[in-house]
Protein backbone atom coordinates (compact mmCIF):
# COMPACT_ATOMS: atom_id res chain seq x y z
CA UNK A 1 0.00 0.00 0.00
CA UNK A 2 1.70 3.14 -1.43
CA UNK A 3 1.34 5.91 1.28
CA UNK A 4 -0.39 8.85 0.29
CA UNK A 5 -1.05 10.92 3.06
CA UNK A 6 -0.07 14.11 3.51
CA UNK A 7 1.14 16.67 6.34
CA UNK A 8 -0.45 19.62 6.06
CA UNK A 9 1.23 21.24 8.70
CA UNK A 10 0.49 22.52 12.22
CA UNK A 11 -1.09 18.88 13.14
CA UNK A 12 -3.34 18.38 10.05
CA UNK A 13 -2.72 15.73 8.15
CA UNK A 14 -4.99 14.11 4.83
CA UNK A 15 -4.85 10.82 3.81
CA UNK A 16 -4.72 11.45 0.55
CA UNK A 17 -3.93 14.81 -1.52
CA UNK A 18 -7.59 14.95 -2.77
CA UNK A 19 -10.29 17.38 -1.61
CA UNK A 20 -13.15 18.92 -2.61
CA UNK A 21 -13.53 22.77 -4.14
CA UNK A 22 -15.75 24.84 -2.23
CA UNK A 23 -19.04 25.47 -3.96
CA UNK A 24 -18.83 21.98 -6.06
CA UNK A 25 -19.44 19.83 -3.55
CA UNK A 26 -22.29 21.31 -1.60
CA UNK A 27 -22.21 20.23 1.69
CA UNK A 28 -20.89 16.53 0.91
CA UNK A 29 -24.45 14.83 1.49
CA UNK A 30 -26.20 16.01 -1.69
CA UNK A 31 -23.60 13.70 -3.62
CA UNK A 32 -22.98 10.90 -1.22
CA UNK A 33 -25.50 8.35 -3.12
CA UNK A 34 -23.21 8.41 -5.64
CA UNK A 35 -19.68 8.71 -4.29
CA UNK A 36 -17.97 7.79 -1.11
CA UNK A 37 -17.30 11.25 0.12
CA UNK A 38 -14.79 9.28 2.50
CA UNK A 39 -12.76 8.19 -0.07
CA UNK A 40 -11.72 11.83 -0.53
CA UNK A 41 -8.92 13.72 1.56
CA UNK A 42 -11.30 15.64 2.96
CA UNK A 43 -14.04 17.70 1.64
CA UNK A 44 -14.56 21.90 1.63
CA UNK A 45 -18.41 22.93 2.19
CA UNK A 46 -20.21 25.34 0.17
CA UNK A 47 -18.84 29.07 1.26
CA UNK A 48 -21.26 29.64 4.62
CA UNK A 49 -21.99 32.90 5.68
CA UNK A 50 -23.19 34.50 8.78
CA UNK A 51 -26.73 34.67 7.47
CA UNK A 52 -28.80 32.78 4.73
CA UNK A 53 -28.09 34.21 0.64
CA UNK A 54 -30.74 33.54 -1.68
CA UNK A 55 -27.68 33.92 -4.00
CA UNK A 56 -27.81 35.59 -7.92
CA UNK A 57 -31.21 35.23 -10.24
CA UNK A 58 -30.65 32.55 -12.95
CA UNK A 59 -29.30 31.99 -15.43
CA UNK A 60 -26.17 31.09 -13.23
CA UNK A 61 -24.18 28.75 -15.15
CA UNK A 62 -23.09 28.52 -18.65
CA UNK A 63 -20.76 26.40 -20.12
CA UNK A 64 -17.47 27.66 -22.09
CA UNK A 65 -15.07 25.88 -23.74
CA UNK A 66 -13.15 22.98 -22.06
CA UNK A 67 -15.19 25.19 -19.11
CA UNK A 68 -18.03 26.92 -17.18
CA UNK A 69 -18.47 30.17 -15.96
CA UNK A 70 -20.83 30.52 -13.06
CA UNK A 71 -22.43 33.37 -10.77
CA UNK A 72 -24.56 31.63 -7.87
CA UNK A 73 -23.73 34.50 -5.74
CA UNK A 74 -22.38 32.52 -3.18
CA UNK A 75 -26.50 30.68 -2.07
CA UNK A 76 -26.34 29.08 1.40
CA UNK A 77 -28.18 27.94 4.16
CA UNK A 78 -26.66 30.17 6.27
CA UNK A 79 -24.30 29.77 10.05
CA UNK A 80 -28.07 28.52 12.00
CA UNK A 81 -29.34 25.99 9.46
CA UNK A 82 -25.70 24.93 8.86
CA UNK A 83 -25.21 23.95 11.92
CA UNK A 84 -28.77 22.45 12.32
CA UNK A 85 -28.82 20.90 9.17
CA UNK A 86 -25.89 19.92 8.19
CA UNK A 87 -23.16 19.46 10.89
CA UNK A 88 -24.97 16.13 11.65
CA UNK A 89 -23.69 14.60 8.60
CA UNK A 90 -20.30 16.44 8.31
CA UNK A 91 -19.09 15.15 11.72
CA UNK A 92 -19.75 11.72 11.56
CA UNK A 93 -17.46 11.62 8.07
CA UNK A 94 -13.89 9.87 8.83
CA UNK A 95 -12.45 12.58 6.10
CA UNK A 96 -11.19 15.88 7.18
CA UNK A 97 -14.18 18.59 6.73
CA UNK A 98 -12.88 22.53 6.29
CA UNK A 99 -15.61 25.05 6.11
CA UNK A 100 -15.39 27.70 3.82
CA UNK A 101 -16.25 31.03 4.88
CA UNK A 102 -17.40 33.88 3.03
CA UNK A 103 -18.40 37.23 4.50
CA UNK A 104 -19.06 41.48 3.57
CA UNK A 105 -17.47 42.31 6.71
CA UNK A 106 -14.34 41.76 8.89
CA UNK A 107 -16.58 41.35 11.37
CA UNK A 108 -19.26 38.70 9.65
CA UNK A 109 -15.70 36.42 9.40
CA UNK A 110 -15.21 36.78 13.20
CA UNK A 111 -19.08 35.68 14.05
CA UNK A 112 -18.83 32.95 12.25
CA UNK A 113 -15.43 31.81 13.38
CA UNK A 114 -16.33 32.52 16.83
CA UNK A 115 -19.52 29.90 16.56
CA UNK A 116 -17.22 27.41 14.89
CA UNK A 117 -14.37 27.16 16.79
CA UNK A 118 -17.12 25.26 19.48
CA UNK A 119 -17.76 22.79 16.53
CA UNK A 120 -14.51 20.27 17.29
CA UNK A 121 -15.31 18.25 14.18
CA UNK A 122 -13.85 21.25 12.05
CA UNK A 123 -10.48 20.03 10.78
CA UNK A 124 -9.35 24.16 9.35
CA UNK A 125 -10.86 26.98 7.66
CA UNK A 126 -10.70 28.21 4.23
CA UNK A 127 -11.30 31.80 3.93
CA UNK A 128 -13.20 33.11 0.46
CA UNK A 129 -11.16 36.84 0.22
CA UNK A 130 -11.73 36.03 -3.32
CA UNK A 131 -14.84 35.26 -4.94
CA UNK A 132 -15.86 37.08 -7.69
CA UNK A 133 -19.41 37.06 -8.03
CA UNK A 134 -20.28 38.86 -5.01
CA UNK A 135 -21.44 42.64 -5.72
CA UNK A 136 -21.18 43.29 -2.45
CA UNK A 137 -18.00 42.72 0.06
CA UNK A 138 -15.80 40.21 -1.29
CA UNK A 139 -13.59 41.20 -3.77
CA UNK A 140 -11.83 43.53 -2.34
CA UNK A 141 -10.26 41.58 0.80
CA UNK A 142 -8.38 39.42 -1.72
CA UNK A 143 -7.34 42.12 -4.18
CA UNK A 144 -6.32 44.54 -1.88
CA UNK A 145 -2.88 43.59 -0.62
CA UNK A 146 -3.77 45.88 2.86
CA UNK A 147 -6.92 44.90 3.33
CA UNK A 148 -6.03 41.29 3.03
CA UNK A 149 -3.39 41.83 5.28
CA UNK A 150 -5.58 43.43 7.92
CA UNK A 151 -8.26 40.69 7.28
CA UNK A 152 -5.61 37.42 7.76
CA UNK A 153 -4.39 38.93 10.35
CA UNK A 154 -7.61 39.49 12.44
CA UNK A 155 -8.57 35.91 11.50
CA UNK A 156 -5.10 34.57 13.14
CA UNK A 157 -5.76 36.48 16.05
CA UNK A 158 -9.01 34.55 16.03
CA UNK A 159 -8.37 31.12 15.87
CA UNK A 160 -5.62 28.63 16.35
CA UNK A 161 -7.57 26.36 14.08
CA UNK A 162 -5.90 25.54 10.74
CA UNK A 163 -6.21 28.62 8.38
CA UNK A 164 -6.53 28.51 4.39
CA UNK A 165 -6.91 31.97 2.75
CA UNK A 166 -8.30 31.10 -0.65
CA UNK A 167 -6.51 33.51 -3.23
CA UNK A 168 -7.80 34.98 -6.72
CA UNK A 169 -5.84 35.11 -9.23
CA UNK A 170 -7.59 38.37 -10.68
CA UNK A 171 -5.02 40.36 -8.89
CA UNK A 172 -1.87 41.93 -10.30
CA UNK A 173 0.90 40.14 -8.51
CA UNK A 174 -0.80 36.70 -6.77
CA UNK A 175 2.99 36.59 -5.23
CA UNK A 176 2.75 39.22 -3.50
CA UNK A 177 -0.84 38.19 -1.41
CA UNK A 178 0.60 34.97 -1.11
CA UNK A 179 3.53 36.49 0.63
CA UNK A 180 1.19 38.68 2.84
CA UNK A 181 -0.72 35.66 3.83
CA UNK A 182 2.45 33.64 5.23
CA UNK A 183 4.04 36.88 6.84
CA UNK A 184 0.09 37.02 8.85
CA UNK A 185 0.77 33.44 10.15
CA UNK A 186 -2.20 32.00 8.11
CA UNK A 187 -1.39 27.65 7.55
CA UNK A 188 -1.71 27.67 4.11
CA UNK A 189 -2.92 29.37 1.13
CA UNK A 190 -5.52 27.70 -1.41
CA UNK A 191 -5.47 29.17 -5.16
CA UNK A 192 -7.00 29.77 -7.17
CA UNK A 193 -10.54 30.74 -7.35
CA UNK A 194 -12.27 31.71 -10.57
CA UNK A 195 -10.77 33.68 -12.93
CA UNK A 196 -13.10 36.64 -14.41
CA UNK A 197 -15.28 35.36 -17.59
CA UNK A 198 -18.09 35.99 -20.01
CA UNK A 199 -20.13 35.03 -22.62
CA UNK A 200 -22.65 36.61 -24.69
CA UNK A 201 -25.71 34.68 -26.96
CA UNK A 202 -24.78 36.87 -30.10
CA UNK A 203 -28.85 36.06 -31.21
CA UNK A 204 -30.39 37.83 -28.03
CA UNK A 205 -27.16 40.45 -27.60
CA UNK A 206 -27.58 39.32 -23.95
CA UNK A 207 -25.25 38.28 -21.56
CA UNK A 208 -25.42 34.46 -20.52
CA UNK A 209 -25.43 34.76 -17.17
CA UNK A 210 -27.23 37.15 -15.04
CA UNK A 211 -24.11 39.36 -13.38
CA UNK A 212 -22.44 39.63 -16.73
CA UNK A 213 -19.59 38.60 -15.31
CA UNK A 214 -18.49 35.71 -13.35
CA UNK A 215 -15.85 32.97 -12.47
CA UNK A 216 -14.60 31.01 -14.99
CA UNK A 217 -13.71 27.45 -14.10
CA UNK A 218 -12.88 24.14 -15.49
CA UNK A 219 -9.66 22.59 -17.11
CA UNK A 220 -9.63 26.13 -19.49
CA UNK A 221 -8.01 27.73 -16.33
CA UNK A 222 -5.64 24.52 -15.80
CA UNK A 223 -2.54 26.24 -17.38
CA UNK A 224 -3.05 29.60 -15.56
CA UNK A 225 -3.63 28.07 -12.12
CA UNK A 226 -0.36 26.06 -12.46
CA UNK A 227 1.34 29.67 -13.95
CA UNK A 228 0.15 31.60 -10.66
CA UNK A 229 0.71 28.43 -8.12
CA UNK A 230 4.74 28.24 -9.52
CA UNK A 231 5.13 32.29 -9.34
CA UNK A 232 3.54 31.27 -5.60
CA UNK A 233 5.73 28.61 -4.39
CA UNK A 234 9.16 30.76 -5.35
CA UNK A 235 8.18 33.23 -2.71
CA UNK A 236 6.19 31.78 0.06
CA UNK A 237 7.25 27.84 2.07
CA UNK A 238 3.59 27.31 3.70
CA UNK A 239 1.77 24.65 1.92
CA UNK A 240 -0.60 25.85 -1.00
CA UNK A 241 -3.63 23.66 -2.05
CA UNK A 242 -4.43 23.63 -5.87
CA UNK A 243 -7.02 24.28 -7.40
CA UNK A 244 -8.29 25.07 -11.33
CA UNK A 245 -9.62 22.66 -13.48
CA UNK A 246 -8.13 19.48 -12.00
CA UNK A 247 -9.78 16.58 -14.04
CA UNK A 248 -7.66 13.62 -13.34
CA UNK A 249 -4.96 12.19 -11.69
CA UNK A 250 -2.47 13.38 -14.52
CA UNK A 251 -3.41 16.88 -13.40
CA UNK A 252 -3.13 16.00 -9.40
CA UNK A 253 0.91 14.57 -9.94
CA UNK A 254 1.27 18.13 -12.29
CA UNK A 255 -0.18 20.64 -10.16
CA UNK A 256 1.88 18.85 -6.95
CA UNK A 257 5.16 19.08 -9.16
CA UNK A 258 4.23 22.94 -9.53
CA UNK A 259 4.12 23.20 -5.93
CA UNK A 260 1.14 21.97 -4.33
CA UNK A 261 0.51 19.73 -1.33
CA UNK A 262 -2.84 19.42 -2.00
CA UNK A 263 -5.47 19.94 -4.13
CA UNK A 264 -9.24 20.39 -4.54
CA UNK A 265 -11.76 18.84 -7.47
CA UNK A 266 -14.06 21.56 -8.40
CA UNK A 267 -16.04 21.61 -11.71
CA UNK A 268 -15.02 17.98 -12.51
CA UNK A 269 -17.49 17.10 -9.60
CA UNK A 270 -19.98 17.95 -12.36
CA UNK A 271 -19.27 15.93 -15.39
CA UNK A 272 -17.27 12.96 -13.44
CA UNK A 273 -18.87 12.56 -9.88
CA UNK A 274 -16.96 9.84 -9.46
CA UNK A 275 -13.54 11.18 -10.42
CA UNK A 276 -11.77 10.34 -7.32
CA UNK A 277 -11.59 6.81 -7.68
CA UNK A 278 -9.86 7.07 -10.92
CA UNK A 279 -7.64 9.64 -9.62
CA UNK A 280 -6.38 7.53 -6.27
CA UNK A 281 -5.98 4.61 -8.55
CA UNK A 282 -3.84 6.73 -10.93
CA UNK A 283 -1.76 8.35 -7.99
CA UNK A 284 -1.33 4.60 -6.34
CA UNK A 285 -0.20 3.27 -9.70
CA UNK A 286 2.07 6.42 -10.47
CA UNK A 287 3.53 5.84 -7.17
CA UNK A 288 4.87 2.06 -7.90
CA UNK A 289 6.20 3.08 -11.23
CA UNK A 290 8.77 5.51 -10.03
CA UNK A 291 9.01 3.64 -6.84
CA UNK A 292 7.84 6.49 -4.38
CA UNK A 293 7.21 5.31 -1.22
CA UNK A 294 5.75 8.38 -0.02
CA UNK A 295 3.69 11.36 -2.47
CA UNK A 296 5.08 14.27 -0.20
CA UNK A 297 8.13 13.43 -2.27
CA UNK A 298 7.08 14.87 -5.41
CA UNK A 299 5.77 18.70 -3.98
CA UNK A 300 7.70 21.09 -5.78
CA UNK A 301 10.08 18.58 -7.37
CA UNK A 302 9.84 20.12 -11.11
CA UNK A 303 12.87 20.10 -12.51
CA UNK A 304 13.64 23.63 -14.41
CA UNK B 1 -30.84 5.60 -5.29
CA UNK B 2 -29.34 7.56 -8.01
CA UNK B 3 -25.99 5.97 -9.87
CA UNK B 4 -23.62 6.40 -12.01
CA UNK B 5 -23.56 3.35 -14.50
CA UNK B 6 -23.23 2.33 -17.69
CA UNK B 7 -25.86 1.75 -20.22
CA UNK B 8 -26.08 0.32 -23.79
CA UNK B 9 -27.78 1.42 -26.83
CA UNK B 10 -30.42 -1.03 -28.21
CA UNK B 11 -32.13 0.79 -30.62
CA UNK B 12 -31.76 4.25 -31.81
CA UNK B 13 -34.35 5.52 -34.10
CA UNK B 14 -35.54 8.76 -35.85
CA UNK B 15 -39.65 8.91 -35.60
CA UNK B 16 -39.61 12.52 -37.24
CA UNK B 17 -37.80 15.64 -38.31
CA UNK B 18 -34.53 15.64 -36.02
CA UNK B 19 -36.34 13.71 -33.13
CA UNK B 20 -35.03 10.20 -32.48
CA UNK B 21 -36.13 7.60 -30.15
CA UNK B 22 -33.30 5.81 -28.11
CA UNK B 23 -33.57 2.41 -26.34
CA UNK B 24 -30.86 2.05 -23.66
CA UNK B 25 -30.79 -1.24 -21.70
CA UNK B 26 -29.19 0.22 -18.01
CA UNK B 27 -30.98 -1.85 -15.33
CA UNK B 28 -29.90 0.39 -12.00
CA UNK B 29 -32.35 3.07 -13.89
CA UNK B 30 -35.11 1.06 -15.39
CA UNK B 31 -35.97 -0.78 -12.22
CA UNK B 32 -36.53 1.98 -9.76
CA UNK B 33 -37.34 5.27 -12.51
CA UNK B 34 -40.60 7.07 -12.21
CA UNK B 35 -42.23 9.33 -14.40
CA UNK B 36 -41.19 12.57 -14.94
CA UNK B 37 -37.62 11.67 -13.78
CA UNK B 38 -34.85 12.22 -16.08
CA UNK B 39 -31.31 11.11 -16.69
CA UNK B 40 -28.13 12.82 -17.12
CA UNK B 41 -26.24 11.82 -20.18
CA UNK B 42 -21.99 12.34 -20.10
CA UNK B 43 -19.90 12.81 -23.20
CA UNK B 44 -16.83 12.02 -22.78
CA UNK B 45 -15.11 15.25 -25.01
CA UNK B 46 -13.27 17.67 -23.07
CA UNK B 47 -14.50 20.96 -24.97
CA UNK B 48 -18.34 20.12 -23.73
CA UNK B 49 -18.23 19.13 -20.36
CA UNK B 50 -21.66 18.82 -18.31
CA UNK B 51 -24.02 16.30 -19.02
CA UNK B 52 -27.20 16.82 -20.74
CA UNK B 53 -30.51 16.36 -19.19
CA UNK B 54 -32.87 13.67 -20.86
CA UNK B 55 -36.61 13.45 -19.35
CA UNK B 56 -37.11 8.88 -19.27
CA UNK B 57 -40.16 8.69 -22.19
CA UNK B 58 -40.60 5.00 -21.21
CA UNK B 59 -39.75 1.65 -19.23
CA UNK B 60 -39.35 -1.68 -21.32
CA UNK B 61 -38.19 -4.14 -19.62
CA UNK B 62 -34.42 -3.40 -18.40
CA UNK B 63 -34.06 -0.60 -20.41
CA UNK B 64 -35.38 3.21 -20.50
CA UNK B 65 -36.44 5.08 -23.76
CA UNK B 66 -35.07 8.62 -24.78
CA UNK B 67 -36.85 10.26 -26.68
CA UNK B 68 -34.50 13.60 -27.78
CA UNK B 69 -34.19 16.24 -30.88
CA UNK B 70 -31.43 17.11 -32.91
CA UNK B 71 -30.60 20.70 -31.57
CA UNK B 72 -26.75 21.06 -31.36
CA UNK B 73 -23.12 18.75 -31.19
CA UNK B 74 -23.95 16.57 -27.94
CA UNK B 75 -27.68 15.31 -29.45
CA UNK B 76 -26.08 14.99 -33.11
CA UNK B 77 -23.77 12.20 -31.40
CA UNK B 78 -26.38 10.43 -30.01
CA UNK B 79 -27.97 10.65 -32.99
CA UNK B 80 -25.17 8.47 -34.29
CA UNK B 81 -25.01 5.99 -31.26
CA UNK B 82 -25.06 2.58 -33.09
CA UNK B 83 -26.69 -0.51 -31.47
CA UNK B 84 -24.30 -1.40 -29.24
CA UNK B 85 -22.91 1.98 -27.94
CA UNK B 86 -22.41 2.54 -24.42
CA UNK B 87 -23.58 5.39 -22.26
CA UNK B 88 -22.66 6.70 -18.82
CA UNK B 89 -25.87 7.86 -17.31
CA UNK B 90 -26.46 9.35 -13.36
CA UNK B 91 -29.75 8.51 -12.37
CA UNK B 92 -32.54 8.81 -11.77
CA UNK B 93 -32.76 11.99 -10.79
CA UNK B 94 -35.22 14.85 -10.12
CA UNK B 95 -39.44 14.13 -8.37
CA UNK B 96 -42.23 12.92 -10.66
CA UNK B 97 -45.53 13.41 -12.23
CA UNK B 98 -48.06 11.83 -9.71
CA UNK B 99 -51.40 10.09 -9.51
CA UNK B 100 -54.19 11.48 -7.03
CA UNK B 101 -55.90 9.06 -4.44
CA UNK B 102 -59.30 11.05 -5.93
CA UNK B 103 -60.61 8.58 -8.55
CA UNK B 104 -62.67 11.35 -10.40
CA UNK B 105 -59.69 13.34 -11.87
CA UNK B 106 -59.46 13.47 -15.19
CA UNK B 107 -55.76 13.45 -16.52
CA UNK B 108 -55.13 15.51 -19.36
CA UNK B 109 -51.30 15.57 -20.45
CA UNK B 110 -49.93 18.40 -22.69
CA UNK B 111 -46.74 18.22 -24.64
CA UNK B 112 -45.22 20.75 -26.92
CA UNK B 113 -43.22 18.41 -29.64
CA UNK B 114 -40.33 16.60 -27.71
CA UNK B 115 -41.73 17.37 -24.26
CA UNK B 116 -44.11 14.56 -25.06
CA UNK B 117 -40.93 12.76 -23.70
CA UNK B 118 -41.93 12.51 -19.44
CA UNK B 119 -45.78 12.65 -20.45
CA UNK B 120 -45.46 9.16 -22.59
CA UNK B 121 -43.95 8.02 -19.15
CA UNK B 122 -46.81 9.28 -17.04
CA UNK B 123 -49.14 8.16 -19.86
CA UNK B 124 -48.04 4.75 -19.56
CA UNK B 125 -48.19 4.48 -15.41
CA UNK B 126 -51.91 6.33 -15.84
CA UNK B 127 -52.72 2.86 -18.28
CA UNK B 128 -51.23 0.60 -15.72
CA UNK B 129 -54.15 1.99 -12.77
CA UNK B 130 -56.72 1.94 -15.71
CA UNK B 131 -56.95 5.60 -16.37
CA UNK B 132 -56.99 6.83 -20.24
CA UNK B 133 -55.82 10.15 -20.28
CA UNK B 134 -56.21 12.98 -22.58
CA UNK B 135 -52.83 13.42 -24.66
CA UNK B 136 -52.69 16.94 -26.95
CA UNK B 137 -49.58 16.90 -28.52
CA UNK B 138 -48.79 20.28 -30.76
CA UNK B 139 -45.48 21.04 -32.55
CA UNK B 140 -45.44 23.92 -35.70
CA UNK B 141 -45.66 21.33 -38.45
CA UNK B 142 -46.56 17.81 -39.10
CA UNK B 143 -42.48 16.62 -39.70
CA UNK B 144 -41.78 17.81 -35.51
CA UNK B 145 -44.21 15.89 -34.41
CA UNK B 146 -42.67 13.03 -32.61
CA UNK B 147 -45.91 10.70 -32.08
CA UNK B 148 -48.96 10.72 -34.36
CA UNK B 149 -51.00 8.02 -33.15
CA UNK B 150 -51.45 6.20 -29.65
CA UNK B 151 -54.45 3.49 -28.55
CA UNK B 152 -53.08 3.93 -24.95
CA UNK B 153 -54.82 7.82 -24.73
CA UNK B 154 -56.87 9.84 -26.04
CA UNK B 155 -54.68 11.43 -28.32
CA UNK B 156 -55.18 14.97 -29.58
CA UNK B 157 -52.60 16.01 -32.24
CA UNK B 158 -52.37 20.13 -33.21
CA UNK B 159 -50.03 21.83 -35.45
CA UNK B 160 -49.67 25.47 -35.97
CA UNK B 161 -49.85 25.38 -39.91
CA UNK B 162 -52.72 22.59 -39.68
CA UNK B 163 -50.43 19.77 -41.56
CA UNK B 164 -51.68 16.97 -39.32
CA UNK B 165 -54.32 17.12 -36.76
CA UNK B 166 -55.85 20.53 -35.78
CA UNK B 167 -55.01 23.58 -37.05
CA UNK B 168 -53.39 25.98 -33.86
CA UNK B 169 -51.57 25.93 -30.73
CA UNK B 170 -52.27 22.79 -28.61
CA UNK B 171 -52.87 25.39 -25.96
CA UNK B 172 -55.98 26.80 -27.34
CA UNK B 173 -57.10 23.38 -28.45
CA UNK B 174 -56.87 22.98 -24.58
CA UNK B 175 -58.93 25.85 -23.74
CA UNK B 176 -61.61 24.50 -26.13
CA UNK B 177 -62.03 21.41 -24.81
CA UNK B 178 -61.86 22.97 -21.02
CA UNK B 179 -65.16 24.69 -22.11
CA UNK B 180 -67.34 20.83 -21.89
CA UNK B 181 -65.70 19.30 -18.68
CA UNK B 182 -67.19 19.94 -15.18
CA UNK B 183 -64.59 17.39 -13.61
CA UNK B 184 -61.38 18.37 -11.73
CA UNK B 185 -58.11 18.19 -13.85
CA UNK B 186 -54.68 17.20 -13.12
CA UNK B 187 -52.78 18.71 -16.58
CA UNK B 188 -49.40 17.52 -16.61
CA UNK B 189 -47.45 19.73 -19.23
CA UNK B 190 -43.88 19.31 -20.83
CA UNK B 191 -42.87 22.03 -23.66
CA UNK B 192 -40.40 25.05 -24.54
CA UNK B 193 -40.38 27.53 -21.88
CA UNK B 194 -42.57 30.41 -23.88
CA UNK B 195 -45.38 27.45 -24.03
CA UNK B 196 -45.28 27.22 -20.37
CA UNK B 197 -44.85 30.76 -19.21
CA UNK B 198 -48.54 31.55 -21.88
CA UNK B 199 -49.92 28.80 -19.97
CA UNK B 200 -48.87 30.59 -16.90
CA UNK B 201 -50.58 33.69 -18.25
CA UNK B 202 -54.20 31.86 -18.73
CA UNK B 203 -56.64 31.92 -15.77
CA UNK B 204 -57.65 28.85 -15.55
CA UNK B 205 -60.87 27.60 -13.82
CA UNK B 206 -60.06 25.96 -9.72
CA UNK B 207 -60.56 22.76 -11.10
CA UNK B 208 -57.47 22.41 -13.23
CA UNK B 209 -54.41 21.65 -11.44
CA UNK B 210 -51.05 21.92 -13.38
CA UNK B 211 -47.88 20.55 -13.26
CA UNK B 212 -45.36 21.71 -15.67
CA UNK B 213 -42.06 19.52 -16.12
CA UNK B 214 -39.10 22.09 -16.43
CA UNK B 215 -35.62 22.50 -17.99
CA UNK B 216 -32.69 24.19 -17.42
CA UNK B 217 -28.99 24.12 -17.93
CA UNK B 218 -27.74 21.50 -15.75
CA UNK B 219 -24.27 21.06 -14.65
CA UNK B 220 -24.33 18.52 -12.06
CA UNK B 221 -28.10 17.01 -12.07
CA UNK B 222 -27.21 16.58 -7.45
CA UNK B 223 -28.27 19.58 -6.54
CA UNK B 224 -24.33 20.76 -6.30
CA UNK B 225 -23.98 23.47 -8.52
CA UNK B 226 -26.87 25.48 -7.86
CA UNK B 227 -26.75 26.34 -11.01
CA UNK B 228 -30.60 25.22 -12.54
CA UNK B 229 -32.28 27.53 -10.25
CA UNK B 230 -35.88 28.77 -10.70
CA UNK B 231 -38.61 30.86 -8.99
CA UNK B 232 -40.82 29.11 -6.26
CA UNK B 233 -42.80 31.36 -4.62
CA UNK B 234 -44.04 28.33 -2.01
CA UNK B 235 -42.67 28.88 1.85
CA UNK B 236 -40.85 25.68 0.87
CA UNK B 237 -38.95 28.21 -1.31
CA UNK B 238 -38.65 31.27 0.91
CA UNK B 239 -35.13 32.96 0.89
CA UNK B 240 -33.38 30.11 -1.55
CA UNK B 241 -34.52 29.11 -4.98
CA UNK B 242 -35.71 25.93 -6.03
CA UNK B 243 -33.14 23.78 -8.19
CA UNK B 244 -35.24 21.86 -11.26
CA UNK B 245 -32.68 19.13 -10.81
CA UNK B 246 -33.32 18.52 -7.17
CA UNK B 247 -36.50 20.19 -6.19
CA UNK B 248 -38.15 19.37 -9.58
CA UNK B 249 -38.67 19.04 -12.36
CA UNK B 250 -41.60 18.89 -11.61
CA UNK B 251 -43.89 21.95 -9.87
CA UNK B 252 -46.94 23.41 -9.77
CA UNK B 253 -47.10 26.40 -12.43
CA UNK B 254 -48.62 28.78 -9.81
CA UNK B 255 -45.57 28.30 -7.81
CA UNK B 256 -43.28 28.90 -10.56
CA UNK B 257 -41.91 32.43 -11.84
CA UNK B 258 -40.31 32.80 -14.69
CA UNK B 259 -37.66 34.88 -16.02
CA UNK B 260 -38.13 37.72 -18.09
Amino acid sequence: MNDLSIDLGKGFKIANPVLTASGTFGYGDEASEVVDVNRFGGIVTKSLSLEPRIGNPPPRIVETPSGMINSIGLANIGLEAFLREKAPYLSQLSCKVIINIAARTEEEFCDVIKTLDNEKWISAYEINVSCPNVKEGGIAFGTDPDVLRRLTQKLRDKTDRYLIIKLSPNVTNIAQMAEIVQECNADAVSMINTLYGAAIDIHTRKPKINTVIGGLSGPAIKPAALAHIIKARKVIDIPIIGIGGISNGEDVIEFMLAGASAVQLGTVNFYNPCAIYEILNFIEQYMTQYNMTSLQEIIGQMLV
Amino acid sequence: MKCVTIGTVRSNQKVADQIFLATIEVPDIARQCLPGQFVNIYFSGSVKLFPRPFSIASVSGKSILILYKVIGSQTTLMSRWQIGHQVKLLGPLGNNFTISENKSIKYVLLAGGVGAAPLMFFRDELVKENIKPHFFIGAKTKSELPIIEDDKSDLIVTTDDGSKGLKGTVIEHFEDFLKNIRHSISLNVCGPEPMMSALKNISFPDNVTINVSLEKTIACGLGLCQGCAVKNTTDKFKGHYALVCKDGPVFNLKDIEFDE
